[in-house]
């Protein structure tokens, strides 16, 4: 019989992350398929008492907890040790953990400690004749494999936005703490702190409803024979404000930064999906002046409902991969889309 | 402004790495050391080594972007004994051979009164799918013989063993922008600048281009190569020779339908459709993969030229489309063939450079054969080198002259060349003279020939109003003209709609548009930091050009047209350097008798498959 | 600092990002569809954890590059040819599979292995880089798993990236969630740096770095050593390409009013 760890951190103000509730409803779930799996929570933080507060209704059997200071901050030394201590004490067959760059860094080498195999960016769990199957992609997203191991424990790291968040009320948990001792050799590396862009730059929002794709055409000559960059900035800006979207970009308007190209200010390698970007999961995507093909438009993989503004009617992002193609000048467009919205 | 330029010394530079400058490592290669790793041939730059041979290919990597080929593979056979195509992705022993005529079912072709004529007297043979099957394969095309290669796996293939054995450094991405003239002595090449803008000026990260000096330098770019036309551009061409036919090749590979019976080793040649001078072909690999496509030649005198759209009409010709229906794009591809074959042939040699492959004029225009004669001439300078090397003589004019022309001219490419130099005159007149002069020359191993008079391609393209006088109105041809101009797209999809050639139905498989082919099937890639390649010299010929034909014979859309008219736009990242805008430019320069409007330089990138 | 760092970077080919992929049931499990044809390219992370290590032994004297790479030896080979041109490196060559359905367990040790048969290689003075993840199998777990075999417990992921202070200290920005940067420090090597884009462009081809690498390049490939690398335990049940194409409806000839207004619509619904 398989038995579930699950796994979360807390966030910097003790809270649990939405992707945590998300795995931990995939936990529950895979549990109940597995005819009544055990389940075990483990939690990773500072003080974990309102996250195992938050979740105590799950009906998991106990909340196991690795906290203190040196567990406050996202490290790959301390939170190893935590990791390995819970499964440890846990002794599970199948580890699940939401995705989060804290577990991104430490999860494999965990794993390893512990025997156990890996998979990332789990992106469905089910059980087939009794047996764990899980999905995920390959090749940047371009292919899709269904797969089991027979190696315990496993761990599996799911992506955010695959799972409905798990929802309860909250309560008053029991958690049982665990000794970790802590060498210096694991305090070599110290966390600095969070470097987050200015408020009104923030332009990477992982829960917008809408993600909005900038390309390269923002930046290229426009009818009159000019580049209009702080136009096409103002235009973007207003939508990713007003709209409460995400931005995300093309690689080539992001590439003509290392030619020496004209760019938008507040756009970086950070903002870039597809091939050599992220592939963020947003119930809606518009994609404007965007061309290219098939590798950077899996960015678009998990975007829901998706529209393309472009003056090319083949474009790459819209021909097959929206549902909406406007063949239209996205400056005009989105100068009056942003009025409407405003 | 002076620039600090880096500067390398080898013994031997080599520009492009094809068949060729395949042929030539490999045969040098093999006789730079003995068995025991003795040097039997040292370096001059580098005493106590062997010769130091680099050679630089401007596509990402070996093999990108190349040919499908049927060739008689005489050379290939020689230099490699015991040659098994089972080794070689790709490639097969011709198995059957067919010549196909085809007839125009749709009836919408330009077809002269002779070629009516003719598509009568070939039907008495016998039509079945709108196409008669000719009796008979002159023995100067055949191939039965042969191989059917890709060109695209054959390079890889054999450039892997070069580079693998550590004798020859072969480096792909890197252009070579021209060859390094002191007077008349070629001293070695200058790579292309990095991080320059567009234009050539510098940019950030400038890294002006490396001067590679060398003893020798071997010129295998190729016929539109920049390295061949600076020295063309220096030499001139002997006189009486020219430059003047050339021919656009486009093809797919493709993964046929599961039903088809076509077997490895199939070899198709067609003519007579979409129009009576485009020659087809189609060639079968193993693994149910064939390469097949179209040439459009410098003599089609039409000026609604598009490669793609043809190519789409002759794959739906129904003796062409019953073996396809069903199969799926995996690659395209397109290259210019310089198709004056002997009679193109530049100066071959010089202090201090060789000239070998198509570039040279070493391509058999009677046969149809270039892969082959390409790799002779490698070999021949091969040979030409060693001797120089027993006998310890430079690189001078003469004894290049000696060791590999001499070679080149007592050889069965020089005696095949000979026949074929003037068996396309009769193109010049017409479809018609043109078969007949073929079949003269050939028959008669070039002892009567057709005479003929050749016009720069440019001097070729009639006015769209004389083209057309017997079927549209000028009227309506001023009408499409304006419209398009206005609306910054070319002409010649309006006007053969016009004509009556159907729309392609779509079937996003193998019927597909031009963009998606060049999505699916093109991958084109074009690396950072170099300037353009593609120019036109002067903007205000393209002011008043009607034909816009750089737009409509752009392989891989990176000519576009401007809205208004005027200098079409040329995108680099879309570019496939097959070099076809070069010549079919319909203006000459006033400069340059020899060239076209459009200037080809060095540049870098283009296709990224070797399937072709 | 004195001593300079012994920088290893993990690193190999994927298949050319535009190509079209297909998966094939394999004699072994699964594999790509004329996975030996296809083009291939540096593994786009890996390349810029190898040019950054590059830039990084340029700036502190006396360190040095390894690029270990698993690869089937004649795809190695070729890619050399194009990244051999663009920074200095040693190379140490597995041949095996570089496959994305290879699994990272098996990967790592193989890895780990060549990585400790080294010679000179200063463990001290490790600085292990690689990609945050390959463009294959995209999993993001092979470069903890190597570090761990080389007991190396200072890890970063998503490194953008690194400042060496005087002392020797690394000081490393990580891409977290939201656009931030998680700013950490570390005293000095022995350190793992999963490397996101970095913030360097791509070297420019030089042919004499070229001619430099091709001295070690060829002797590393001729003495490849095999290693089995497979899928290790996992049963793959099914590989699929997955159904893209969507019917897109095509907006022409619509003023910008009525199409901005459909949009918001859209959006609002």
């Amino acid at each position: 019989m398989e038995k579930i760890l699950l796994l979360a951190h807390t966030q910097a103000d003790g809270s649990l992350p939405k992707a945590a509730y998300e795995s931990l409803n995939a936990a529950l779930t895979l549990a109940t398929d597995l005819g009544g799996a055990a389940v075990t929570v483990g939690l990773i933080g500072a003080d974990v008492q309102a996250a195992a507060d938050s979740i105590t209704a799950c009906g998991a059997t106990n909340i196991l907890a690795v906290s203190g200071e040196d567990f406050a901050a996202s490290r790959y030394s301390t939170d190893t040790v935590a990791v390995e201590a819970l499964v440890k004490e846990a002794a599970p067959t199948l580890v699940l953990a939401p995705t989060s760059s804290r577990f991104s860094r430490c999860l494999p080498g965990a794993a390893y400690r512990c025997d156990g195999r890996i998979e990332t960016h789990i992106a469905d769990i089910k059980v087939n004749d009794g047996a764990v199957q899980v999905q995920r992609w390959y090749y940047r997203q371009r292919m899709v494999a269904t797969l089991a191991r027979a190696q315990r424990p496993w761990f599996l790291v799911v992506d955010s936005g695959v799972f409905e968040p798990w929802q309860g009320t909250a309560g008053s948990a029991e958690v049982q703490a665990l000794e970790v001792a802590i060498g210096d050799d694991c305090r070599r590396t110290k966390v600095i702190g969070v470097q987050t862009p200015d408020s009104d730059t923030q332009t990477i929002r992982p829960e917008a409803e809408v993600l909005f794709v900038a390309g390269a055409g923002w930046t290229k000559k426009q009818p009159d024979g000019q580049v209009h960059i702080k136009k096409a900035e103002e235009l973007i800006l207003g939508f990713i404000n007003s709209g409460k979207a995400s931005l995300g970009s093309s690689k080539s308007l992001v590439d003509q930064s290392s030619e020496g190209g004209e760019v938008i200010s507040f756009m970086s390698h950070l903002n870039q999906v597809g091939q050599t970007g992220s592939t963020p999961r947003h119930p809606k995507g518009l994609a404007t002046c965007c061309h290219g093909e098939e590798p950077h438009t899996v960015g678009w993989r998990f975007i829901g409902e998706r529209r393309a503004i472009s003056l090319d009617p083949n474009c790459g992002w819209a021909q097959g991969k929206a549902d909406v193609l406007y063949v239209a000048d996205a400056f005009e467009v989105i100068a009056k889309v942003n009025a409407l919205l405003a | 402004m002076s620039i600090d330029r880096q500067m390398m010394e080898v013994d031997i530079a080599c520009v492009g790495f094809g068949p060729a400058t395949a042929g030539f490592l490999h045969t040098l290669s093999q006789a730079m050391t003995a068995e025991d790793g003795s040097i039997l041939l040292e370096s001059k730059v580098m005493p106590g080594m062997p010769l130091q041979v680099v050679c630089y290919e401007r596509a990402d990597d070996i093999g990108f972007g190349v040919s499908g080929v049927v060739t008689r593979g005489r050379a290939l056979r020689e230099s490699l004994p015991g040659l098994d195509p089972a080794q070689i992705p790709m490639a097969a022993p011709v198995k059957e051979e067919r010549v196909l005529y085809l007839k125009d079912p749709l009836g919408k072709s330009h077809r002269s009164s002779g070629v009516k004529m003719l598509d009568s007297l070939f039907g008495l043979l016998g039509v079945k799918d709108h196409a008669v099957k000719l009796p008979y394969i002159p023995p100067f095309l055949c191939k039965e013989d042969g191989l059917v290669l890709s060109i695209g796996q054959f390079s890889q293939w054999i450039g892997n063993q070069l580079i693998g054995s550590g004798l020859v450094q072969v480096w792909p991405g890197m252009p070579v922008s021209e060859p390094l003239l002191e007077e008349d002595r070629v001293v070695g090449i200058r790579l292309a600048d990095q991080g320059v803008e567009r234009d050539g000026t510098p940019g950030p990260g400038y890294m002006p281009g490396m001067d590679i000096r060398a003893a020798l330098t071997v010129v295998g770019d190729g016929p539109v190569g920049p390295v061949g036309q600076k020295l063309d551009e220096h030499f001139g061409l002997p006189e009486g020779n020219h430059q003047d036919e050339w021919a656009g090749g486009m093809k797919f590979v493709v993964e046929l339908p599961e039903d088809c019976t076509l077997q490895p080793g199939f070899v198709l040649h067609t003519l007579g459709y979409p129009e009576p001078e485009i020659f087809g072909f189609l060639y079968v690999y193993p693994d149910r993969i064939a390469a097949l496509g179209i040439f459009v030649p410098s003599w089609l005198d039409s000026p609604v030229r598009s490669s793609y759209r043809l190519l789409q009409h002759w794959m739906q010709h129904p003796a062409i489309w019953k073996h396809l229906k069903g199969g799926t794009l995996r690659s395209w591809g397109a290259k210019s063939l310089q198709e004056s074959g002997q009679r193109g042939e530049p100066v071959l040699v010089g202090d201090g450079f060789a000239r070998i492959g198509e570039g040279s004029g070493s391509t058999n225009v009677l046969t149809g054969s270039g892969v082959d004669e390409a790799w002779a001439t490698g070999v021949q300078l091969a040979e030409g080198l060693i001797q120089l090397a027993k006998e310890d003589e430079p690189y001078s004019h003469a004894n290049l002259e000696r060791t590999y022309l001499g070679r080149r001219r007592n050889s069965w490419v020089e005696d095949d060349a000979r026949i074929a130099k003037q068996a396309r005159n009769g193109f010049t007149r017409g479809m018609i003279p043109g078969l007949l002069g073929m079949a003269l020359s050939g028959l008669t191993n070039g002892r009567f020939n057709l005479g003929g008079a050749f016009r720069r391609p440019w001097q070729r393209i009639p006015a769209f109003k004389d083209y057309f006088s017997e079927r549209l109105t000028a009227q309506e041809i001023d009408t499409i003209v304006e419209d398009c101009r206005q609306q910054g797209k070319p002409p010649f999809e309006p006007l053969m709609d016009k004509l009556g050639w159907p729309p392609i139905e779509y079937d996003g498989q193998l019927l597909i548009s031009h963009q998606d082919a060049l999505l699916i099937g093109g991958k084109v890639q074009a690396a950072h930091g170099f300037a353009d390649h593609v120019s036109f010299v002067d903007p205000s010929v393209c002011d008043d050009c009607e034909s816009q034909i750089c737009v409509a014979m752009c392989s891989g859309q990176a000519i576009s047209a401007s809205e208004g008219g005027g200098v079409p736009q040329f995108d680099r990242e879309k570019c496939i350097h097959c070099g076809i805008c070069m010549w079919n430019c319909t203006n000459g320069r006033v400069d340059n008798p020899l060239r076209s409007n459009v200037s080809f330089a060095a540049g870098s990138g283009g296709l990224h498959s070797a399937e072709n | 600092m004195s001593g300079g760092f012994h920088i290893v970077v993990c690193g190999s080919l994927v298949p050319d990002p535009l190509q079209t992929l297909e998966p094939i049931e394999g004699p072994t499990g699964p594999a790509l569809k004329n996975e030996m044809m296809l083009p291939a390219v540096l593994d786009p992370w890996a390349g810029h954890a190898l040019f950054e290590a590059a830039e990084l032994a340029k700036n502190v004297p006396d360190s040095k590059v390894w690029l270990v790479s698993l690869g089937p030896k004649a795809k190695l080979q070729q890619l050399m040819m194009s990244i051999a041109q663009k920074v200095s490196f040693e190379l140490v060559a597995i041949d095996g599979s570089a496959g994305g359905f290879t699994d990272p367990f098996d990967v790592a040790a193989t890895l780990a292995d060549a990585i400790g048969k080294i010679d000179g290689l200063d463990r001290s003075k490790l600085l292990l880089f690689g990609g945050c993840a390959s463009a294959s199998r995209d999993s993001g777990v092979t470069m903890q798993m190597v570090a761990e075999r080389l007991d190396i417990v200072d890890q970063f992921l998503a490194v953008d990236k690194l400042t060496v202070g005087d002392d020797g200290v690394l000081e490393i920005l990580e891409r977290i969630e939201a656009g931030q940067y998680q700013a950490s420090s570390c005293d000095g090597a022995p350190a793992m740096l999963g490397w996101a884009t970095g913030s360097l462009p791509e070297p420019p081809n030089n042919p004499q770095v070229g001619m430099m690498n091709m001295r070690t390049v060829m002797p590393a490939l001729q003495r490849a050593q095999a290693a089995q690398v497979g899928i290790g335990g996992v049963q793959y049940a099914a590989v699929e390409l997955p159904k893209q194409r969507r019917e897109t409806r095509v907006v022409n000839d619509t003023p910008a009013e009525e199409i901005a207004q459909e949009i918001v619509d859209w959006l609002k619904a």
